[in-house]
């Protein structure tokens, strides 16, 4: 008689497939597990059962998503704070002067000029400053001084004392 | 066998990870057959069985969080049950008895059960308590290893590929385990042959 082939062995043993629990075993296999979940459940410290709470609502806040906050928030502090150092050391911006105080000297005699000389010309709507005459002296002095700021050195600007933005808001 | 291509599981899997007890249930009942089989087989004893296989789901239950879907859901509950299995079955070493679930009496019109009773004489002569109690002791004369190996390739009918992964080895030593779980099983039956009825 002849051994058990490999094909005799393989169908033998799936018979093995018929060899099952008693009937009704797996419907009451679910209640069991429900059981022993909660008898664990009793079993664990308070704090056991609450950190287990806890992390189940951190997951579900899809925590690993936020992992990369931090980064987030380091980056943009990183780049507030080169920002406030290149601020701080750049060099200062071209000059300003201000308007009633530290005139330099070169523009003082046009100042005066235009002070001792009464504009002729009223300033309307209709007619802007910059169509005013100023007289032929006068408009050569500023043009010549004008064009030889350009070449020579940084343009310089003058601002209000008050900048717009800072004018009392008008009372209705 | 009917392991899924792509993860079936992954809604269930998801709202399960989300909290949704009802959810890991369903993946309860779904899985419970199947894993009972496994553990079942390479126990042989119902009691282990039903304790192992509860640990089982509560494992998984616990850490179903950190599931990340690199294997499938159904790869991944039944790497736990052959580990946890394997583990327990160190741990018993020896000291177990069978305790063998009923055969269902649908084997009787099982093709492969009609065709080995009227072509194989020890099968024929024997009744089925008597096959069953043979073909478990020889079983459990395997190692561990290869009986896990034998019963998902043999009684539960998944792949070698499948086999390798659950294990953490390589096809080519699934196959290898297979081929001498063979041999051994050979061994163990021919004692079946001389003496059929026992």
């Amino acid at each position: 008689m002849e051994n058990f082939d490999d094909n005799e062995i393989g169908k033998l043993l799936r018979l093995k497939r018929y060899e099952q629990p008693p009937p009704g075993y797996f419907e009451n296999f679910l209640h069991e597990f429900h059981r022993r979940q909660r008898d664990e459940l009793l079993r664990q410290p308070i704090w056991s059962v609450l950190w287990q709470r806890l992390s189940g609502s951190l997951f579900r806040l899809n925590l690993p998503s936020l992992t990369s906050m931090p980064a987030a928030a380091a980056a943009v502090l990183v780049c507030a704070l080169v920002i406030t150092l290149k601020v701080h050391q750049a060099p200062e911006g071209p000059n300003v002067a201000v308007a009633d105080g530290n005139v330099p000297a070169s523009h003082q005699s046009v100042l005066e000029q235009l002070s001792a000389e009464p504009v002729v010309d009223h300033f309307t709507l209709s007619s802007p400053i910059s169509s005013r005459s100023l007289g032929p002296d006068l408009s050569r002095q500023l043009n010549e001084r004008a064009y030889t700021h350009r070449t020579s050195s940084p343009p310089r600007y003058v601002l209000d004392r008050l900048p717009v933005s800072y004018e009392p808001s008008f009372n209705f | 066998m009917d392991q899924p291509r792509t993860d079936e599981d992954q809604p269930l899997v998801a709202r399960a990870q989300s909290g949704d007890a009802a959810a890991f249930d369903e993946l309860v009942i779904k899985y419970s057959p199947r894993l009972y089989g496994l553990i079942y087989n390479m126990t042989s004893n119902h009691e282990d069985t039903n304790d192992m296989l509860q640990d089982v789901f509560a494992k998984a239950y616990r850490a179903i969080k950190g599931f990340r879907g690199k294997s499938s859901f159904y790869t991944w509950i039944h790497t736990i049950a052959v580990n946890m299995t394997l583990n327990f079955l160190k741990k018993r070493g020896r000291r177990y008895h069978l305790s063998l679930d009923d055969v269902d009496a649908s084997i009787q019109h099982d093709k492969e059960f009609i065709e080995l009773t009227s072509t194989s004489s020890p099968v024929r002569e024997a009744d089925l308590t008597e096959l069953q109690r043979r073909l478990n002791e020889a079983m459990m004369k395997l190692s561990d290893e290869h009986r896990a190996v034998v019963t998902m390739f043999h009684i539960q009918g998944m792949p070698h590929a499948e086999i390798s992964k659950i294990l953490g080895v390589s096809e080519g030593t699934v196959r290898s385990r297979l081929f001498y779980a063979n041999r051994q099983l050979q061994n163990y039956l021919d004692e079946f042959r001389k003496n059929p009825v026992g």
